[in-house]
C-alpha cells in the first residue's frame, strides 16, 4: 500500500488545535479515545469547545493514544501538547513537556493548577482582587476561590476542583494573564503551602502572530510643556488663537490682561499690539517689579558708524545701513541673534548669524530679542524709560560722538552680560572695522 | 506661448508617451474612433491603430482587471473610465488588486497603470455622472492621485503618471476640457508631490484642487481689491501630498481655507485641514476651514445643482471672516 | 488511466510534484493546528492532479493566477518549500517577505502572478496578462485557476467575453471540488458550468481532475493551440478537497458526509492512482517511490524547521513596498 498518510512529524504530539483566527484556547469537552486505545489517522480523538462551536478533532496520525495530560473540562491554550500518538500503547517515552510551563512551576506543590480564566472576548488578563479562602484551606469545586476584576466586571471564580489550596501564585492587586496559573489545589493537605506574587508585571508570551513593533512611533517625543501662564487665564477660558497664545508665551505676556482691560474676545494677532501696550503699562508679574531694572550708559567720543556705512555700501554693496547696525549690535551678544532696529515708531527685524559676515544678515518676521532704538536724529540728550519686554539699546547723538543706553531686567540679561553687551557695542560703534577683525 | 485646451493637452501627453514607449496602450469604452464622449482621445486610433487604442465592451471591472494583469506582466496600460462615478464598479480591481499587489508581493510585482477619469458637477448630469470621488481612492495606500488644474498641469502630470511604476488615478474636471492655457511646445514633466504656488500672499492661504484652483484665484482677486492678500496653492497631486509647501505657507499667513469639489465630509479638504492643524497649530490665528461640495447627491435641477459647489464669492466671504478674526463655528 | 506517451522523466516529475504538494499541505496543516502558523489557510490536498497536470504543460514564461487555495498551484509552478513555509509563517525570507502570507504567495520567477484572496479576483489579471502577450507578440499562455464558487462572480463573464472577442491565449481552469465554501455547488450554480463558456463561443472541456495524465494530456494540447492563437479555452476539472473550506472547518457533516470523503480518498486519490500506474507500467518500483516520498518528507521537515527559526521582517519593512520606485 502506498504511503500517502503522514508526512513529516515523527511520534506524533497531539496539541490543542487552532481552529479559527485569534483563538487562544479550547476546552476539552470529552476524550473519544482512552489512553492505550489504537487510533487511525482521521479518527475522532476528542471533542473541543471554542467560543464558536463544539467540534470533534481528528487524529493526525495513526498509532496508540498515550501520555494524555489534559482532562475533560480543562481549558488548554492552543498549541499545548495534550497527548501523544505513539508506535506502541506503552507509556515508556518521556512525557512531552507542555509548551507553556515555566521553570518556576517545577517547585510548586503537586495538584491541579487553577488558571486565570478568560471571561470575555479579547480579554488578555485579569486583576486578582483578593483570595476568598485561606491558604491551606479545604475547598470544593463550587467554592468561590478568588475574586477577579476585568475591564467589564468583578467576578468570583470557583475553585473548580476539590482539595486543599496548596499554593497561591498571585497576590491581591496582581494583574495575571489569562491562562496563567494562580493557584494549585492538591489532593491532600500540605504542611507547607506556598504563597507567591506575580514575579514581574506579567507579559503574555509572544505569539507567532504578534505584530512587530511599529517602524516608528506615531507620536513624537513629547516636548516639555511650555509655560502655562499665557495658556490658562485667571478666570474661565480665554478665546484666543493658537498663534497668539504661542507668541504670548514667547514674549512673556498674559492674555488675562486683555480680559481685565475689557478688550473683546476672541483674541487674534491683531490684538497683540493692545496686549503689549497693556503689558508695558502694568508689567506682567514675572517682569518682576521687585527686581530693579538695569540701566547702563556708555559714551563714544567719535561716531565711527556713519563713515563705515558709507564705505560698506560703496565697496561691498551693503546698502542697508540698519542691517549693519543690527549686525554690530547682534554680534555684541556673541551669538546668533534677532535684532530690531526701531526709528520714528517703525521697526524692522534682522537675523544676525553667529559669524561676523555682515552680508549674511537677513530680514525676518521673527520676534526680535534685542531692540536697537535709534534716536540719533532726535533732540533727546538722555533717556530712562525703564525695562521693557526685552532689552533695549538706545542710540543718542552727543556732540561729535554718541551716547549709548542699555535698559533691561536682570532676568533678560544678567548684569555681567549687560556690561559685556554694552562695552562690545560701544567699541564697535567707535571703530566698526574692529568688528571685521 | 501657444494656448491649447485641457483636452488637447491630455491627448498630446498620451500620444507623446505612446510614441516614446511601445508598451503603453489605451483601453476603455469608445476610446478609439469615438475618441470618448468628450473627444479627448480623438485621432489617437488613427496614429496607433486598434491594437494600442482598444475599444472595450461596457465591462468596467473586466477591463480594469485586465489592465492590472497587463501591467503586472510588462505593459503600461492607460485605462479610460468614462465617468468618475463608475469607480464604484471597479473598486475591487483598483483597490484590492492594483493598489496592493506591489506590497503583498514584497515588492516583486509592480502595477504601472494609469486610470484616467473625471470629476466635477454643474454639467446638469445629475447624481450618477457628476461626482468627485478622489477622496475614495486617495484613502487607499498604494494608489497615487493627481488632479490637474489646467491644460499645463494636465499634460505634465499625465506624462509623469504614464512613466510612474505605480497605479495612478488622474481626475480631470469634465467642465475644463475646453479651457485653454499656455502649454510649451517642448517636452516637460511635472513631478508628483510638488505643489504649485499660483499666487503669493500674506494674509491667508487658499488651497484648491483641480477646478477649485480657479475658484481660489478668483476669490483672491476679490480679496485683493479689499486689501486682503491671499496666497493660492495647487497641490497638483493629493497622493503624494506636498505637505511642506502647504505648511510653510500657513506658517506665513496664519490662516487657511481648503477647497475641493468632493463632498466635504471625510474628504480631501478634511485631510489637508487636519494635517495643517497637526503640523502648524501654533502658527494658526484662525480655524482652518474646509469647503467641499455639499453633502447631498448632486441634484439635476440647475437651480439646485449650482448651490452644491463652492464659489469664489463664498470663498472670499469666508476668507474675510477669518482675516477679521470673527469667531467662526462653521463655514 | 488515459493513454499518454510514456515518458519516465515526465511521469516521475509529475508524481514528485503531487507528493510535494500533499507533503507541503500536511506540514502546513500541522503548523496551523499547533498554533505555530498565524492567520487563515486553505488546504489543496486531494486536488494535486489539477495543478500538476496543468502546470507540467507550462514553461516558466507562461503565467498563472492562483486562488486562496493556492499552495498547490505555487508548488506545481516551481516554488521552493523554504521560501513558501517562510511566507506562511510571516518570515522575512518568504516569497513576499512575509507581507502576503498563505493567501497571497506570488512567485514571479516561475510565472506565478499570485494567489488572490478575493474569490474570482484574479480573472481580470489572467486575461490582462494574455492581452499583454497578444499585444506584444509573445507566445506565452496564461492559466487562470479558480473554483466552482468563483463562477458566481460577474467578472468571469466580462473577461471571457473579451478573451473570446480578441482570441486571447488564456485558459480558464475551473477546479470543481463540489463545494463553494460550506455549500454544495449544485445549490449555487444553475445549469452547466462548461455551457457558461460555450455561450461565448469558447471551447470548453470537462475532465477527471483526479487523473493527472488525462489533465496533462488535455492541458498540453490546449496550451499548444493557445500559443498559436486558437484560444481562449475553458476546462472544468472534477476534483475534491480533502479538508474543510479552511483549516479548522473540521465538523462539516452538515454539508458533507464522511462516507463521501472516504470514497474519494480511498478510491479516487490522484497520488494513489498514479502510483499504481507507475508501478504497473514498470516505470518505478514501490521501493523507488517510497524513497522519493522519504526524500520529500525530509525536505519539508527541513524547510519547516528552517522557517520556524527564520527571522521576522524588520519593523522598518512595514512601510516599504507601498509604492514602487
Amino acid at each position: 500500500m502506498p504511503r500517502n498518510e503522514t508526512y513529516g512529524f515523527g511520534p506524533h504530539d497531539v496539541t490543542m488545535p487552532q481552529l479559527g483566527m485569534a483563538q487562544d484556547a479550547g476546552k476539552i469537552v470529552s476524550w473519544l479515545k482512552a489512553p492505550g486505545d489504537k487510533v487511525a489517522k482521521g479518527d475522532a480523538l476528542f471533542e473541543v469547545e471554542t467560543d464558536k462551536a463544539t467540534m470533534e478533532v481528528e487524529a493526525q496520525a495513526s498509532g496508540y493514544l498515550t501520555h494524555v495530560t489534559a482532562a475533560a473540562g480543562e481549558d488548554v491554550p492552543v498549541g499545548q501538547v495534550i497527548a501523544r500518538i505513539s508506535a506502541t500503547a506503552e507509556e515508556d517515552a518521556p512525557v512531552p513537556a507542555p509548551i507553556q510551563k515555566s521553570d518556576a512551576d517545577s517547585a510548586l506543590p503537586e495538584g491541579k493548577q487553577i488558571t486565570m480564566p478568560q471571561l470575555g472576548m479579547a480579554q488578555d488578563s485579569g486583576v486578582l482582587v483578593g483570595w476568598l479562602v485561606e491558604l491551606g484551606a479545604q475547598v470544593g469545586p463550587d467554592d468561590p476561590l478568588f475574586e477577579v476584576e476585568t475591564d467589564k466586571a468583578t467576578m468570583e471564580v470557583p475553585a473548580g476542583a476539590s482539595g486543599w489550596v496548596a499554593a497561591t501564585l498571585a497576590q491581591a492587586g496582581d494583574e495575571v494573564p489569562v491562562g496563567q496559573a494562580v493557584a494549585v489545589i492538591s489532593a491532600s493537605k500540605l504542611d507547607a503551602p506556598v504563597a507567591r506574587g506575580v514575579a514581574a508585571k506579567a507579559v503574555p508570551a509572544p505569539k507567532p502572530d504578534q505584530k512587530p513593533e511599529a517602524a516608528k512611533s506615531p507620536q513624537p517625543t513629547p516636548k516639555p510643556a511650555p509655560a502655562r501662564d499665557a495658556m490658562a487665564s485667571s478666570g474661565g477660558r480665554i478665546l484666543a488663537s493658537p498663534k497668539l497664545r504661542r507668541i504670548a508665551v514667547e514674549k512673556g505676556l498674559d492674555l488675562a490682561q486683555l480680559v481685565q482691560a475689557g478688550h473683546p474676545q476672541p483674541y487674534h494677532m491683531r490684538d497683540l499690539a493692545v496686549l503689549e501696550t497693556l503689558a508695558a503699562k502694568a508689567p506682567a508679574p514675572h517682569t518682576s517689579a521687585a527686581a530693579p531694572a538695569l540701566r547702563l550708559e556708555a559714551a563714544c567720543p567719535k561716531d565711527g558708524f556713519a563713515p563705515f556705512a558709507l564705505w560698506a555700501a560703496e565697496t561691498h554693496g551693503l546698502r542697508d545701513a540698519d542691517a549693519l547696525l543690527a549686525g554690530l549690535a547682534g554680534a555684541s551678544l556673541g551669538r546668533a541673534a534677532t535684532v530690531a532696529v526701531a526709528r520714528f515708531g517703525a521697526d524692522r527685524t534682522y537675523h544676525v548669524p553667529a559669524t561676523r559676515r555682515l552680508s549674511a544678515i537677513t530680514t525676518t518676521d521673527d520676534t526680535a530679542e534685542l531692540v536697537l532704538r535709534d534716536l540719533r536724529m532726535s533732540a533727546l540728550s538722555g533717556i530712562a524709560m525703564g525695562a521693557e519686554d526685552r532689552p533695549v539699546l538706545t542710540l543718542l547723538a552727543r556732540g561729535e560722538g554718541l551716547a549709548l543706553v542699555l535698559e533691561c531686567t536682570p532676568a533678560q540679561l544678567a548684569p555681567d552680560q549687560a556690561i559685556a553687551l554694552l562695552s562690545e557695542f560701544a567699541g564697535r560703534m567707535h571703530d566698526p572695522l574692529r568688528h571685521l577683525l | 506661448m501657444r494656448e491649447i485646451t485641457l483636452s488637447q493637452a491630455v491627448n498630446e501627453a498620451i500620444a507623446e508617451e505612446m510614441r516614446r514607449d511601445p508598451s503603453v496602450f489605451l483601453m476603455g469604452e469608445d476610446v478609439a474612433e469615438a475618441g470618448t464622449p468628450f473627444k479627448v482621445l480623438s485621432g489617437l486610433v488613427e496614429e496607433f491603430g486598434t491594437d494600442r487604442v482598444i475599444d472595450t465592451p461596457i465591462s468596467e471591472p473586466g477591463f480594469m482587471g485586465m489592465a492590472v494583469g497587463a501591467a503586472m506582466t510588462g505593459a503600461r496600460p492607460i485605462v479610460d473610465l468614462m465617468f468618475g462615478d463608475f469607480i464604484f464598479l471597479i473598486m475591487d480591481q483598483l483597490c484590492n488588486q492594483a493598489a496592493k499587489t506591489h506590497y503583498m508581493s514584497g515588492g516583486k510585482l509592480t502595477v504601472p497603470l494609469v486610470l484616467r477619469t473625471n470629476m466635477g458637477a454643474t454639467r446638469r448630469s445629475a447624481a450618477q455622472h457628476s461626482q468627485s470621488l478622489q477622496a475614495l481612492v486617495a484613502h487607499i495606500p498604494g494608489l497615487k492621485v493627481a488632479m490637474p488644474s489646467s491644460a499645463y498641469e494636465a499634460k505634465g502630470l499625465m506624462k509623469t503618471a504614464i512613466r510612474d511604476n505605480n497605479p495612478v488615478v488622474i481626475f480631470e474636471d469634465k467642465l475644463m476640457y475646453q479651457d485653454k492655457a499656455p502649454v510649451p511646445e517642448e517636452e516637460y514633466l511635472i513631478p508628483f508631490g510638488v505643489a504649485n504656488v499660483k499666487r503669493e500672499g500674506r494674509d491667508i492661504t487658499l488651497i484648491g484642487t483641480s477646478s477649485m484652483v480657479q475658484v481660489a484665484e478668483k476669490a483672491a482677486e476679490i480679496l485683493a481689491a479689499e486689501g486682503i492678500s491671499a496666497e493660492v496653492i495647487d497641490p497638483r497631486t493629493i497622493v503624494p501630498l506636498d505637505e511642506k509647501t502647504l505648511i510653510e505657507s500657513v506658517k506665513k499667513t496664519s490662516r487657511a481655507i481648503v477647497i475641493d469639489e468632493g463632498h466635504q465630509s471625510y474628504g480631501v479638504t478634511a485631510e489637508i485641514a487636519s494635517r495643517l492643524n497637526e503640523k502648524a497649530f501654533y502658527h494658526l490665528d484662525a480655524p482652518v476651514l474646509r469647503m467641499g461640495a455639499m453633502d447631498v447627491p448632486v441634484p439635476f435641477s440647475p437651480a439646485l445643482e449650482d448651490l452644491t459647489v463652492p464659489t469664489p464669492e463664498q470663498v472670499a466671504a469666508n476668507a474675510r471672516r477669518l482675516v477679521a478674526g470673527e469667531l467662526i463655528h462653521a463655514a | 488511466m488515459a493513454k499518454a506517451k510514456s515518458n519516465t522523466e515526465d511521469y516521475l516529475r509529475m508524481y514528485t510534484q503531487m507528493v510535494r504538494i500533499r507533503t507541503f499541505e500536511d506540514n502546513a496543516n500541522q503548523l496551523y493546528l499547533s498554533a505555530r502558523m498565524p492567520g487563515l489557510t486553505h488546504m489543496y490536498s486531494g486536488e494535486e492532479a489539477v495543478a500538476v497536470g496543468i502546470c507540467e504543460a507550462l514553461t516558466d514564461d507562461d503565467r498563472i493566477t492562483s486562488t486562496h487555495r493556492g499552495h498547490g498551484h505555487c508548488v506545481a509552478k516551481g516554488a521552493e518549500f523554504k521560501a513558501m513555509f517562510c511566507e506562511l509563517l510571516g518570515k522575512a525570507e518568504g516569497y513576499c517577505r512575509g507581507k502576503g502570507g498563505s493567501m497571497h504567495i506570488a512567485d514571479q520567477s516561475h510565472g506565478n502572478l499570485g494567489a488572490n484572496a478575493i474569490v474570482g479576483g484574479s480573472m481580470g489579471i489572467a486575461t490582462g496578462s494574455a492581452l499583454r502577450a497578444k499585444l506584444q507578440g509573445s507566445d506565452d499562455v496564461t492559466v487562470c485557476f479558480f473554483g466552482d464558487g468563483a463562477t458566481a462572480q460577474g467578472l468571469l463573464y466580462e473577461v471571457m467575453n473579451m478573451a473570446a472577442l480578441w482570441k486571447l491565449p488564456v485558459i480558464y481552469a475551473c477546479e470543481n471540488n463540489g463545494y463553494s465554501e460550506y455549500t454544495k455547488t449544485e445549490e449555487i450554480a444553475a445549469g452547466s458550468i462548461t455551457a457558461r463558456a460555450e455561450a461565448f463561443g469558447i471551447e470548453a472541456h470537462q475532465v477527471d481532475g483526479q487523473d493527472v495524465l488525462e489533465v496533462n494530456d488535455l492541458a498540453r494540447k490546449l496550451v499548444a493551440r493557445a500559443r498559436k492563437g486558437e484560444g481562449p479555452f475553458f476546462i472544468e476539472l472534477m476534483t475534491y478537497r480533502y479538508h474543510g473550506h479552511h483549516v479548522g472547518d473540521i465538523n462539516r457533516e452538515y454539508y458533507r458526509s464522511k462516507a463521501e470523503e472516504k470514497e474519494w480518498k480511498d478510491n479516487r486519490d490522484p497520488i494513489i492512482r498514479f502510483r499504481a500506474h507507475l508501478v504497473r507500467e514498470g516505470i518505478a518500483t514501490e521501493a523507488d517511490l517510497d524513497a522519493l516520498n522519504a526524500e520529500i518528507e525530509k525536505d519539508a521537515a527541513e524547510a519547516v524547521a528552517y522557517a520556524l527559526d527564520a527571522a521576522y521582517p524588520d519593523a522598518a519593512e512595514v512601510n516599504q513596498h507601498v509604492y514602487a520606485a
